[in-house]
Formats: structure tokens, sequence, C-alpha cells
């Protein structure tokens, strides 16, 4: 949260739950963020995204929103947003931060011969919790007159890209890619979509758990892969190239909620009790009675 | 728009059961609260256009609008599912 504070962006988080529920988490969980309450799942319907694989009857389930985070600028334009299939994944706060901070980001130093593409390929953080994503950020320096091509790329071509050996337990997202420039050939007068410059590759990652039952008593995670591409310039391309990396980070879980009783824990959220409110309550069998 | 449930997955060791991504959970796929869509699913306002206005109460039991609140700052806004559970 040190790092939203410092770039200037609020974080809001919008839920099905009742205010007072959203106080006890953020109480037991010294929350600094705002935690919206949408009990009737107004805002939720209103944003289009209700489950409408739940229905009305399914208590509690029904009100959820297919889940999913929306990036805006000072004007409050959504400039980008990200929604996954499974619930089990959320994109990390790195991506969302590096999608709000748009092409700003700290170009890591590179040694390298000044006519030849160089590569810094990173992890966006040192833990990877089951189900939140990293990123795996590839910096490629372009050298002036180079670029680098995108999909789709013209035949016998190399798109820049990251890719993942098969790692057991990991799972990729779509890629974040950069804006391209157009670029006419000057021999065909085709123009294609090209990447020139500083040139910031983001592939999301996650682990859903399966390995940590196998190796190093799980307490880690390996990911590994290849960063691919190939530079032209306006004459001629270079041989396509490549450059293997590999991450060992902590594994670990997400912060989750706490349905334990309360008695011995410090703070509580009172979980359990939340929940019977939210099935009671929805089913209509709420006495209307407020703690 | 007929949205597709996955109910892709299958029992697993122990008491749980594991989805097509390999997410162990102790509901099976398509059921409870995991139905999740496959395929082509609704995510809402799209990039470029203005995000709805939110208003709401926040956790301290304030009401909020949400463009009004962050002041003219970039924000980030997350839906998730619960913070109970």
């Amino acid at each position: 949260m040190d790092a939203y504070r410092e770039a200037g962006v609020r974080l809001y988080a919008v839920s099905y739950d009742e205010p007072d529920a959203l106080a006890d988490y953020a109480e037991a969980h010294s929350t600094t963020f705002t935690l919206l309450s949408d009990p009737d799942s107004e805002v939720i319907a209103s944003f289009g995204i209700l489950n409408t694989l739940i229905p009305p009857d399914d208590h509690p389930w029904y009100g959820l929103p297919f889940p999913g985070s929306y990036v805006i600028d000072a004007d409050g334009i959504i400039v980008a947003k990200f929604f996954e299939h499974n619930f089990a994944i959320r994109p990390g706060p790195e991506q969302l931060l590096a999608a709000a901070l748009g092409t700003e980001f700290d170009a890591p130093d590179i040694e390298r011969p000044p006519d030849r593409v160089s590569v810094d390929v990173a992890i966006d953080g040192d833990r990877l919790p089951m189900g939140v994503t990293r990123q795996i950020v590839a910096t490629f320096r372009v050298p002036e007159g180079q670029h680098l091509y995108s999909e789709p790329v013209p035949d016998g071509l190399v798109a820049a890209a990251i890719e993942l050996d098969d790692n057991d337990g990991i799972l990729s997202y779509e890629p974040v890619m950069p804006p391209t420039s157009p670029l006419t050939l000057s021999g065909s007068g085709d123009t294609l979509a090209v990447y020139d410059g500083d040139v910031v590759v983001r592939l999301p990652v996650a682990q859903n758990a399966r390995n940590m039952q196998k190796d190093d008593d799980g307490r880690f995670v390996t990911i590994s892969g290849q960063v691919r591409w190939q530079a032209c310039d306006d004459v001629e391309c270079f041989l396509p190239e490549s450059m293997p990396f590999s991450f060992r980070v902590e594994a670990g879980f997400p912060a989750l909620g706490d349905m334990g009783p309360g008695v011995g824990r410090v703070p509580a959220m009172n979980g359990a009790q939340h929940f019977q409110r939210l099935i009671d309550r929805r089913a209509g069998t709420d006495s209307g009675a407020s703690e | 728009m007929g949205i597709e449930l996955d109910t892709r997955g299958g029992p697993t060791s122990g008491p749980y059961y594991e989805d097509f991504e390999g997410f162990n959970m102790p509901e099976p796929p398509g059921h409870g609260s995991r139905r999740i869509p496959r395929g082509e699913f609704p995510t809402g306002p799209e990039v470029g256009t203005r995000l709805p206005d939110i208003v709401a109460t926040d956790h301290t039991g304030r009401q909020l609008d949400l463009h009004a609140d962050r002041n003219g700052q970039p924000a980030v806004v997350v839906f998730y599912r619960s913070a109970v559970w």
C-alpha cells in the first residue's frame, strides 16, 4: 500500500458484504484502502458483471460478481481491466499499479553493445501466494533505428514474447503488451505494428498450490522459461534470439477471510458470524435484528 | 448472451476437487460459489470509457462517492468475492 500512496493511486475494493463485516475485516487486517459495501449487488449489477451462473435462490452465493479489476486515470477513464475466468485468480497489486502508472517504469541499467537489443527479465514480487498473480517483466532496450515485432508477425519472424517452460503448478495469463508504433516498410509500402525504444512486456503468472505438495517442502516455487525476440532495422533482420530465465520465489498464501470464532484471535473479524448473516439475510430468514 | 458454466475438473485427493487450472477446493467445479464461466463472459464497461459512478457505504459506515473521494487521483477498483469467506 505504501507503493500506491507514493504513486498517488487510490485503491477501492467492492464486495457484496455488509458494512460491519467490512469494518471487522478492516480492523483485523489493518486495512489502509477503502472497502465498499454493495450488499444488494446494485453496483455489481449496474456494471453488468453479476455472476448470472448462480441462481437467485442460491444463498449466499447469489449476488457475487464475475470478479475483476478496473484501473482508471485521473479523469476516471478506464485505462485497463483485468478479468479472469477462474475466481481463484486475482491480479497482484504490482500488476494493477503498473497499469495505473502506464508506461512509466524504472528501466534497469543493462550493459550492452549499443547496436544490439538488450533484455532484462525480473519478477515483480518476492513471493508468489496461491492465486495471486505476479508478473514476469521483460524489458527490451531497442537501439535507435531498430524495432521488435508484435503478434501477429509476418512469416518467418519472431515476435517479442515471454514463454514459460512447463512448470508444474504454474499458470500464466494474457500478457500485457505495450502500445505499438506503425512502421511503413520502404520496399513494399506495407505498414507493420512494431515496438521501439524501451519495450516492457509483462506476463502475469500464478501458482495453484499443486507443487506445494512436492518439492522444497512446498516453501518455494520455481518459474522458468525464456524471452524471445527478433530485432530488425529498415533493411534487414537479425537472427532470432532468446534468453532463459529462472526465478525461485517463496510460495505462500494470500490473506483469506478468517472464519474462526474469534476467541483467542486478536483482532478477530468474526467471520463465521458474518457468514451466517450473509445466508440469513439473502434467504429472507433474517430476523431483522442488528447487533 | 448465454454464458457457459465451467465444470471441468474432478475429485482429487481427500475431500477436495480440482478445477481446470489445478486449484483444489471443497466444492466440485460448477457448484456453489464455484460457478465460473467458460468462454465469453461480461466484464463490464470497456477500456476508454469513464468508470460508472459508484456510490456505496464504506467500511467506516460513511456514504462514499468514488469519483469524488479519489479527488482527481488515478485509482484501482477491485470487484472481489467477499471479505467474509
